[in-house]
């Protein structure tokens, strides 16, 4: 976390997923599949504590037709996606996203206990 | 009143702990009738009162332009004086403002806002509010207590009826802002009000600069990652307490700072000089902040008169409108507005 974070600057939406460009010049690529399956809302990231649990979650998300999802930016720190169908529930402050593009586990291997890492 | 409260209490939908049995197991071999059994008759009131609140609590979400919350994941780290000072210093600038204290089992704002005692109007099965300092509407349990004694002792799906109707049977009228006050932690209350109020514009976490109450916020941080509702910003109280005074002119003082510091003041050509002592350290909410990448909306100071005025039942920024406090407040409020308005401009290219 002490790391420095550098800014998103574009987010681009194609069919499967996302790529994503810093200010640094990196560029990565998210599937909506990996976005979804890290959702942080009170729902999902339960659901990841347990590595059945996870890979239900994963299930339910493969198993949903493909969209491009709506993207919101939340003040200045989070991102939020909103989709047709599935969870539309989760901010992504923009470190989870950058987890998700260094193909970092986002909840750092801590499971989320009553509305908390 | 009570009477009232009682029965729209334990008329929710799904509250397990309910004392209403809505299926009767005697009420199959009653003989067949057009009427209503008054089993029945009740359940339809219940459903109708219900759907009648999820239809006010759409139309408050429209009369009502800004909700923000106010939470800590500490207790006493200053929540309801936060709340109470946003709401009086939003009200200074002339906006309509409402506090909905839904800190069930301590309710504190009706005191900090010389409510002390006041009971609430109720006509036509709507909730008025009390009206307090500046023309701020207040809503508090405090109002339907016996005697400020009495505790509130209720299981958790009673309470949560009681939130929502806090939320759906009071008649707030047209307000810009409605500033909710919750009893401290990430647990049932502010996911009750998260789920019944539509469009809440976010939420802004309380904090003290000492590192046990920053654990805290911390989880409050991502607890409204998983609610949907943004994070307006952090604000730290309590955060230095100034000391004021006088000697010969150009005196140099040192004085003996928690933490073994030693601070120095010099007095001016007048003789005036002020020390400000870090009692809970210093910078704790800014780093907090930084670290998640939420907005750090401004420091309060430790300020002894609203420990008085809350006492007294009148707000610091009310008995010294251009003190300290209130300037304190004013530059919160201004970085929450700021927040509120440009909230999308965050440079972020969306394609």
């Amino acid at each position: 976390m002490a790391e420095p974070l550098p800014t998103l600057k574009k987010l681009e939406r194609r069919t499967q997923d996302m790529v994503l460009t810093y200010d640094d010049g990196s560029t990565y690529t998210v599937t909506y599949d990996d976005l979804r399956h890290a959702c942080p809302c009170a729902k999902c990231a339960p659901m990841r504590n347990e590595d059945d649990t996870s890979r239900t979650l994963r299930r339910q998300i493969e198993a949903l037709p493909a969209e491009k999802p709506t993207v919101r930016t939340v003040g200045k720190y989070a991102v939020s996606f909103d989709w047709v169908q599935g969870c539309s529930s989760g901010i992504y402050r923009y470190e989870r996203l950058h987890d998700l593009a260094l193909r970092r586990d986002p909840d750092r291997g801590k499971p989320y206990v009553h509305g908390a890492w | 009143m009570r009477g009232w409260v009682e029965v729209g209490l334990y008329g929710g939908e799904g509250m397990a702990d309910s004392p209403v049995t809505i299926n009767s197991p005697g009420g199959s071999s009653a003989p067949p009738s057009n009427d209503p059994t008054p089993q029945e008759q009740k359940q339809m009131e219940q459903a109708y009162a219900q759907m009648k609140r999820k239809m006010a609590m759409e139309e408050i979400g429209r009369k009502i332009k800004h909700k923000i919350m106010v939470l800590s994941g500490k207790g006493g780290v200053g929540k309801s004086t936060v709340s109470t000072g946003l709401a009086l210093s939003l009200a200074q600038q002339g906006h309509r403002v409402g506090i909905l204290d839904i800190d069930i089992t301590g309710p504190n704002v009706p005191k900090m806002m010389g409510l002390d005692g006041r009971r609430l109007h109720v006509e036509n099965k709507r909730i008025h509010p009390a009206e307090g300092h500046l023309g701020v509407k207040v809503i508090s349990m405090a109002f339907l207590l016996e005697d400020e004694d009495t505790p509130v002792v209720w299981r958790g799906p009673i309470k949560l009826g009681a939130i929502q109707q806090f939320i759906g049977d009071v008649e707030w009228g047209e307000l810009e802002y409605l500033i909710i006050d919750f009893p401290p932690g990430t647990s049932d209350e502010p996911l009750t009000v998260a789920q019944s109020l539509p469009d809440i514009d976010g939420m802004v976490i309380v904090t003290t600069p000492q590192q046990v109450a920053l654990l805290d916020s911390r989880k409050s941080i991502t607890f409204s990652e998983s609610l949907k509702v943004p994070v307006l910003g952090v604000v730290e109280n309590m955060s230095g307490f100034t000391v004021n005074g006088t000697t010969e002119p150009g005196t140099t003082l040192n004085v003996a700072g928690p933490g073994g510091k030693t601070l120095t003041a010099t007095a001016d050509s007048d003789g005036r000089f002020s020390v400000t002592l870090d009692i809970f350290k210093q910078g704790g909410g800014q780093a907090t902040a930084d670290e998640f990448g939420v907005p750090f909306l401004g420091a309060l100071p430790f300020d002894p008169g609203f420990v008085r005025g809350g006492d007294d039942g009148v707000h610091r920024i009310v008995s010294e409108p251009d003190g300290p406090s209130a300037h304190a407040f004013a530059n919160v409020v201004a970085a929450i507005q700021a927040q509120l308005s440009d909230g999308a401009d965050s440079g972020l290219e969306i394609v």
